[in-house]
């Protein structure tokens, strides 16, 4: 089994500014740690490792600089066998369409990746989206914001479903993409040995021309996201109707329901 | 240095931080009051590989060098001095089985370094600063070696599993044994109620006709003088860098306690008496840091750092005791009330005046070395 965890380095401070030019967040000079909720994704892979009885793999990728190999290190360091960096200067600027397309890009060069996941979201833009792009790209089934996950079959994943005000229980046939939350596990240190021992792993930099890219969906050129203003939005408490029985059941209320709303 | 060397270092000490943060930090004032660590402390720490920082890859431990070893013990102090204590006593203790230990005796100990405490003794109820003072002996019978004695006051005594011990070997002749607490003859004695580092335990090993091989013989027989100095040389660096973690803390609790107090109409930031204090204290931590990082750059890079070491502990030990006064005197009541960690940090700077030879003989040492240039 080959396991593919998706991660992103993120600046140490929360002291983060918004550039005013492009509203976009301004991580010049700021020093990097990896997004605390990758590391959740991290140790649900290991964890799969240290319990499988068959072999499982666990490579790390991320986009960004040549600095964020430190994250992979760390990754590594913490028990992941290899990594992966995308790195070059035709991925900067990219929204989060953009990334998922590149990152989506590299994950079939990699190849035959049983599972794909992600943390639940990056701290520093706290979009949660990448990880859903990704797998609309690769047309695999996506879980995000799972609180558990386990295999429950030879090519299945159960995972449990945290939303606001409901919980979801959710089965999904490898290859797949998940986005896991914190609640999940308690990440392991890297020991100071394993520290060591990460500089010897394998570690694959791949630059624009190593991938099968278009260039017109890459970069700022590529990125439909124009940020006008940053703001937090007010809550909005939305109704739940749960939908029951059958999946054919299930849909039979769903078309009902919109009808009844006059959506459809 | 290699790159990898550089980023295998930061990504230490960024793990180390953020373990102590987490997991160390929060257990030093209860660590303090209990007089002990709670139980699953140490074996936390051992799960997560601290054991083994310095301990060579080939042994199964991480290999860092001598420099980010201390920076690894200053940034755990910044937090708990008493943790950072434990370990240096373990360091210490692998250094000198490196230094001078047989390869056969280094591929039968070592291993066992990343999850058991080692310690080294010196110290007697007879002799402390003067070996030659100590009543334990070795006596040689066929190939073998008979050890008796007391030893007192050992940093991790009573914790530790393995312990290098000064003994004598002969009315004028020192020497250094490896004896483990599994050996029939080991047992322990009283541990110290200290003041400070009261999450260090310090303690008393009874070794009652303990038979050894020859092998466990450190170096040569007459070589314990030198294998001692060498041990408290090693110590003296990781204690000025435990020292610097103490002024790094102190220096915190002064500065953010002063950003937030006023006397009268007026913050603290703004008074030339906290200026002048905040500034001493900054001043004492730097020149602590610079010396034990000398040391340590000597070390790594193969030169003498006996002078420089000593210098570390003498100069950092005072040092930490009088920014401690310092940023007491900042929070006044607060500063002289058990409820904040200021006294204790003060109590804990306070062994390392002591601990691993008096600063009196740190100064002897440096003003011989200097009078020899």
């Amino acid at each position: 089994m080959k396991i593919v965890v998706c991660i992103k380095q993120v600046p140490e401070t929360n002291d983060v500014t918004i550039d005013p030019v492009t509203h976009n967040l301004d991580r010049r000079g700021l020093a990097g740690v990896m997004n605390p909720f990758d590391k959740n994704a991290i140790e649900l892979a290991l964890h799969l490792k240290d319990t499988a009885t068959d072999d499982v793999q666990v490579a790390l990728l991320t986009m960004g600089p040549d600095d964020y190999a430190e994250s992979l290190r760390e990754g590594m360091a913490m028990g992941a066998d290899e990594g992966y960096l995308l790195s070059d200067r035709a991925f900067a600027g990219a929204d989060t369409l953009a990334t998922g397309y590149v990152i989506a890009q590299a994950l079939k060069k990699v190849g035959d990746a049983d599972l794909i996941l992600f943390g639940r979201q990056a701290v520093d833009a706290d979009t949660g989206q990448v990880g859903p792009i990704v797998a609309e790209f690769l047309h695999q089934p996506q879980i995000t914001y799972a609180a558990s996950l386990r295999l429950s079959g030879k090519n299945e994943v159960t995972a449990e479903r945290l939303l606001e005000d409901t919980k979801q229980t959710l089965v999904a046939q490898l290859p797949a993409v998940v986005s896991v939350r914190s609640e999940l596990n308690t990440p392991r240190y890297p020991t100071p040995r394993n520290i060591q021992l990460s500089f010897e792993k394998p570690l694959t930099i791949w630059h624009h021309d190593d991938l099968d890219l278009d260039d017109s969906r890459l970069g700022q050129a590529g990125s439909p996201t124009i940020v006008t203003k940053v703001y937090a939005p007010k809550p909005v408490k939305r109704e739940l109707t749960p939908l029951t029985g059958t999946p054919s059941e299930a849909a039979s209320q769903l078309i009902k329901a919109l009808k009844g709303r006059q959506l459809i | 240095m290699p790159a990898t060397t550089a980023a295998a270092e930061k990504l230490l000490l960024q793990m180390v931080d953020d373990y102590t943060t987490r997991e160390i930090s929060p257990e030093d004032m209860p660590m303090d009051a209990a007089g002990d660590f709670p139980a699953g402390f140490m074996q936390k720490l051992t799960d997560t590989g601290f054991l083994g920082i310095m301990l060579p890859q080939e042994f199964g431990g991480a290999g860092f060098g001598p420099e980010v070893t201390a920076a690894a013990l200053n940034h755990i102090a910044r937090g708990n001095a008493s943790t950072a204590v434990t370990l240096e006593g373990h360091f210490k203790t692998i250094d000198q089985i490196l230094k001078f230990g047989t390869p056969a005796l280094q591929k039968q100990l070592l291993p066992s370094a990343n999850d058991r405490i080692f310690a080294f003794s010196m110290t007697e109820a007879s002799g402390g600063s003067n070996p030659m003072g100590i009543s334990s002996t070795a006596t040689r019978e066929g190939d073998h070696w008979v050890i008796t004695g007391d030893k007192i006051m050992i940093t991790n005594g009573g914790l530790a599993q393995v312990y290098c011990v000064l003994v004598k070997t002969a009315p004028k002749e020192l020497s250094v044994f490896v004896v483990d607490q599994d050996m029939p003859g080991f047992s322990f004695g009283k541990r110290e109620d200290f003041i400070g580092l009261r999450g260090t335990p310090v303690g008393e090993i009874v070794m009652d006709h303990i038979v050894v091989d020859n092998d466990h013989l450190l170096g040569k027989l007459g070589d314990g003088g030198i294998i001692g100095d060498s041990a408290h040389d090693d110590a003296r660096i990781l204690m000025g860098a435990v020292l610097t973690g103490i002024m790094e803390h102190e220096l915190k609790i002064a500065t953010d306690y002063a950003k937030e107090r006023k006397a009268g109409d007026k913050p603290l930031t703004e008074l030339q008496v906290t200026h002048r204090k905040v500034a001493d204290i900054a001043m004492r931590k730097e020149t602590t840091k610079l010396l034990y990082q000398r040391a340590a750059q000597l070390k790594a890079a193969g030169q003498p750092y006996s002078e420089e070491a000593a210098m570390a502990k003498a100069h950092g030990s005072r040092a930490a005791v009088s920014a401690g006064d310092d940023t007491l005197q900042i929070l006044a009541g607060y500063g002289y009330s058990r409820e904040y960690p200021v006294e204790h940090l003060i109590r804990d700077a306070r062994a390392m005046e002591i601990a691993e030879g008096t600063v009196e003989k740190m100064r002897s040492a440096i003003a011989t070395a200097e009078f020899n240039k």
